[in-house]
């Protein structure tokens, strides 16, 4: 199962992105509180998206985006190219998933 | 480079083949790793950006909590505070945006990279812990540092959820 939704639509040259990633984006405080370690926190730490092997998107992320986080964004792009997304944890895991321009 | 290291292994060799060139993005977490650890919105600007001034501007366009930054009759109140809705978008030419608040241990939401497809306008969501202000930094392509900021109530702390 992947961990994450994307929904990505071109309208007038502008890819509008809506996605949602699986994770729960745990903070330091909160794995100290149920862990009792700091170092137990895990969570998104970046975030980047291709078309044609071309970076569209690019973030470097922290602890406070909520769980599960729900990202929008835009791009200049076109109808029947396919975005791929890629998310890296603080652990070092990682996801990545291609959806089709509509 | 790490960042093509990381690419190579979650995309395979085929990522890897389209890769060379075309990957200019910067991961800000390795290059600029004083931000993510800064208390305060103002050290993580200074360690962002250094001493370049910050100039208070509507360029870039800021609601928190579905309120406008420029609606100074409302006030915006996050009901939830590990989801508060945060929006932001600029037309000004940036070459990088950094999401920044002070109601939460560290300051640092998120910085974006941006590049020839950007188009700047952004939905995120973020938690706060308690009350605080959620500010929007941006560095435009001649240099300059600009920024928007609004105050967000919170009605339940978001880090305990």
């Amino acid at each position: 199962m992947g961990s994450m939704r994307i929904k990505a639509k071109e309208k007038n040259g502008i890819v509008e992105v809506k996605t949602m990633f699986k994770h729960d984006m745990t903070t330091y405080n909160q794995a100290e509180k149920k862990t009792g370690d700091r170092e137990n926190a895990n969570f998104i730490t970046h975030i980047s998206g291709t078309v044609n092997g071309k970076t569209v998107i690019d973030m470097s992320t922290s602890q406070f985006l909520s769980k599960n986080p729900i990202i929008t964004f835009g791009f200049r792009g076109k109808k029947g190219d396919e975005l791929t997304l890629t998310w890296v944890d603080r652990k070092g895991e990682t996801d990545t998933d291609t959806e089709k321009i509509k | 480079m790490d960042r093509r290291n990381f690419l190579s292994i979650t995309l395979g060799s085929l990522a890897l083949a389209a890769i060379p060139a075309s990957v200019k993005a910067e991961d800000f977490r390795k290059s600029k790793p004083a931000v993510w650890t800064a208390h305060t919105i103002e050290d993580a600007i200074a360690n962002m950006y250094g001493s370049k001034k910050l100039e208070m501007t509507d360029e870039i366009k800021l609601s928190v909590a579905n309120v406008s930054s420029t609606d100074t009759k409302k006030k915006a109140t996050a009901a939830n505070g590990g989801a508060v809705p945060v929006d932001f978008k600029t037309d000004a030419n940036v070459k990088n945006i950094a999401v920044l608040q002070d109601a939460n241990p560290e300051s640092a939401v998120m910085v974006i990279d941006c590049n020839e497809f950007s188009v700047n306008d952004y939905g995120i969501k973020i938690k706060m812990g308690k009350p605080g202000k959620v500010v929007i930094v941006a560095e435009t392509t001649d240099g300059r540092l600009i920024g928007v900021q609004q105050d967000v109530d919170v009605a339940l702390g978001g880090c305990e959820g």
